[in-house]
């Protein structure tokens, strides 16, 4: 085994992040995690939040997702409702950078995102699983039109730097010559019986039927140059009209190559249940949703308010918070239940006088650090040379992955790629660099797949994760043992103060999450308020 | 029954990532083509000046400036609790308040997506952050010294 991973190109890379894992670390968290492994949304439709005491108040720290998600329902169920806010902006993760928007950074490095009207880049979420059916219901309700996110595209890449020369290989002819060499492998083990023990004479001649149906076999379980193998992997010569119809089979890529390239491993990127076709995102980017959010609460939140300290009693919760724009002010806000929504980095460094079980909670766990590029081009050459539509390719470059945009297919003019996303040590060195040399070094790497790169580039922006001033890092990453030891301590409502977020769910990383945890922490505080009965 | 179809496949994908971990564990070759990026596991040959500036200024800033922002990063160019090489260690090996733990067991980084330091390593950065941005804590601690301090992730680590 630490043979065949010495000699594997994409093993030297974090593996897993080619099995779509890159995208939704939490992907990956899950599958570890022997307590995660349900990404399976509970949300079960609307909340029912019946019988609010009279005059009830509930003040809710940030407005993110899941504060988000709590105040649109508390405030319908006849809660006082009032959220305090970090940002200038409704949305927290749930984030758009677009043409004519500022970013300054953890350090003070401030970018001005230059791209066309129209474009964008999501430095937090870009997807929606069709069962995260939490955050799909809230765009529903908020009027969010949602539109296709391309998880597989055939025609993208994928990349090894020591397989084929380097040279970026279709995602299409990996998968049709891989399944089609292991069809023909497994057809003739069955010819030679050696499944006799395993498989049945009748099931045997299933078993072949549907080998050459799955691997494009020819009427001998061969897998070879063929009209049937080249409709799965494309043809030398594609089939046309007129006197230059006739199409030409392409020559499959042979056994050896493909397991010694391991670009196998790119194959299920979209097999895991995250990542399964349909998914979603909203038109005009994620942080649309933020942003209906935001409109539909109005003056509910209040915007540029950093909370310093957090103090329950027997009645209700303070929150002690000052105004970003004139600092050193003290200033208070009251409710009779507090759902904290702060991020666990920045909560764990207020004062805030809960049980000493929440209190390591809030201090156990680590943020990951992740980091994404928006690289502008002049003109959509991945569609225009390549004929790629959406979808992402893999690679195992630094950069991990390239991310076409699933939208605006055709339209003249400049576009914006995803130029990277990166987890783990290489997101933590792109961390530590100025965000032109972040961008610099995406085009450097992006440019060995993509040619034209150089030529196009136009503008960039890059937003590294553990540098972002309202959370100090991309989401909690629970190990098995931290989830056994703390998890519930942080989920328990201590005596006032609940909290909610996507660090307080089994979805770690994904908006559904948040919101799922918002719902199952509001119908908890809900029962409280109720038993509580109506204020004195 | 639904939670038991979970379970199944919960662990079966566990079990191919554990799988594909233990590969990725024992490979240490750096990235050929490349002198900035390292892959995780071959970052063993890292100094404490690379560690502090490919790692640490992420967060803490170069100089060990540090930042403001809903929360801090502290600042490390005269931060009095650098005073105890052990609090600097202990910090490194187990993190703090979402700060990623940097001592846990090789095959256990992947977990939390983190990076592996050997107790040459921590010692290594911490002698660094503290004789650096105009520190200058007495003493120099060793590997063995590192070793002695409670380590993440030891009690399970096999």
């Amino acid at each position: 085994m630490e043979k065949d991973a010495r000699s594997a190109p994409l093993s030297r890379r974090e593996l897993l992040r080619m099995i779509g894992v890159t995208a939704g670390g939490a992907a990956m968290y899950q599958a570890m995690d022997s307590l995660g492994f349900s990404a399976e949304s509970p949300y079960q439709g609307p909340i029912d939040l019946q019988g609010a005491p009279k005059g009830a108040s509930v003040l809710i720290l940030g407005a993110g997702i899941a504060g988000m998600t709590a105040a649109y329902e508390l405030r319908n169920a006849g809660y006082q409702v009032q959220i305090l806010e970090y940002n200038a902006r409704a949305g927290g993760r749930n984030w758009s950078l677009r043409g004519g928007d500022t970013y300054t950074e953890l350090g003070g490095y401030t970018q001005h995102c230059e791209f066309d009207k129209d474009l964008y880049i999501n430095p937090g979420p870009w997807r929606i699983p069709y069962h995260h059916r939490g955050i799909l219901s809230y765009a529903k309700r908020l009027n969010v039109p949602l539109e296709a996110f391309v998880q597989v595209n055939y025609n993208a890449y994928l990349h090894s730097t020591g397989a084929f020369g380097g040279k970026p290989q279709r995602f299409r002819e990996i998968k049709a010559d891989y399944q089609g060499h292991v069809a023909e492998l497994l057809a003739k083990a069955t010819r030679q019986h050696a499944l006799d023990t395993a498989v049945t004479p009748e099931d045997q001649e299933k078993l072949l039927e549907s080998l050459r149906d799955w691997g494009a076999l020819d009427k001998n379980y061969a897998y070879v140059a063929s009209e049937a193998s080249s409709d799965r992997r494309g043809f030398k010569k594609n089939p046309g009209g007129g006197l230059t119809a006739v199409p030409i089979p392409s020559d499959p890529i042979g056994l050896s190559d493909i397991l010694n390239s391991k670009l196998w491993e790119g194959i299920p990127s979209g097999d895991t249940f995250d990542m399964q076709t349909a998914l979603f995102q909203p038109v005009g980017g994620m942080g649309r949703i933020g942003e209906a959010f935001g409109r539909e609460l109005g003056p509910i939140i209040r915007y540029n308010s950093k909370v310093l300290e957090i103090r329950q009693d027997a009645h209700g919760v303070t929150a002690i918070y000052e105004d970003t724009k004139s600092p050193g002010g003290h200033l208070e806000a009251r409710g009779d239940w507090c759902l904290c929504t702060i991020p666990l980095p920045v909560l764990a460094q207020i004062p805030m006088n809960v049980g000493p079980a929440m209190t390591a909670a809030i201090g156990a766990v680590p943020y990951a650090s992740a980091i994404k590029t928006g690289l502008q081009f002049k003109r959509r050459f991945w569609e225009e040379d390549e004929h790629i539509y959406g979808g992402i390719t893999y690679t195992d470059l630094p950069i991990t992955n390239i991310g076409y945009p699933n939208t605006g297919y055709h339209s003249g003019g400049k576009g914006v790629l995803l130029g990277c996303y990166i987890w783990g040590l290489n997101a933590m060195e792109f961390t530590a660099m100025t965000p032109p040399e972040r961008v610099k070094k995406a085009l450097e790497y992006g440019s060995q797949i993509h040619p034209q790169y150089m030529k196009e580039f136009d503008n960039g922006v890059a937003v590294a994760w553990h540098r972002v001033p309202f959370i100090m890092g991309c989401m909690g990453m629970w190990s098995t043992d931290s989830r056994a030891k703390h998890y519930e301590a942080l989920c328990q409502i201590d005596q006032r103060i609940a909290l909610a977020g996507e660090h307080a769910s089994y979805i770690g990383g994904w908006q559904e999450g948040a919101v799922t945890s918002a719902l199952d922490a509001i119908g908890r505080l809900h029962q409280r308020a109720v038993a509580e009965g109506s204020k004195a | 029954m639904k939670v038991s179809a979970v379970l199944t496949t919960g662990l079966v994908t566990a079990n191919l990532v554990m799988a594909a971990l233990v590969n990725v564990a024992v490979v240490h070759v750096a990235h050929a083509d490349d002198s900035t990026f390292t892959s995780t596991a071959g970052y063993g040959g890292a100094s404490g000046a690379q560690i502090y500036d490919q790692i640490c200024q992420g967060c803490h800033m170069p100089e060990g400036a540090g930042a403001v922002g809903a929360g801090h990063y502290p600042k490390l160019a005269g931060d009095p609790a650098l005073t105890s090489w052990q609090y600097v260690a202990l910090t490194v090996l187990g993190g703090r308040n979402g700060m990623p733990p940097f001592g846990l067991p090789v095959d256990q980084v992947m977990e939390t997506r983190t990076v592996h330091l050997s107790d040459e390593q921590v010692a290594d950065v911490v002698n660094y952050v503290r004789s650096h941005f105009g520190n200058k804590y007495k003493g120099t601690v060793t590997a063995s010294q590192v070793a002695t301090l409670p380590h993440p992730g030891a009690a399970s680590a096999h």
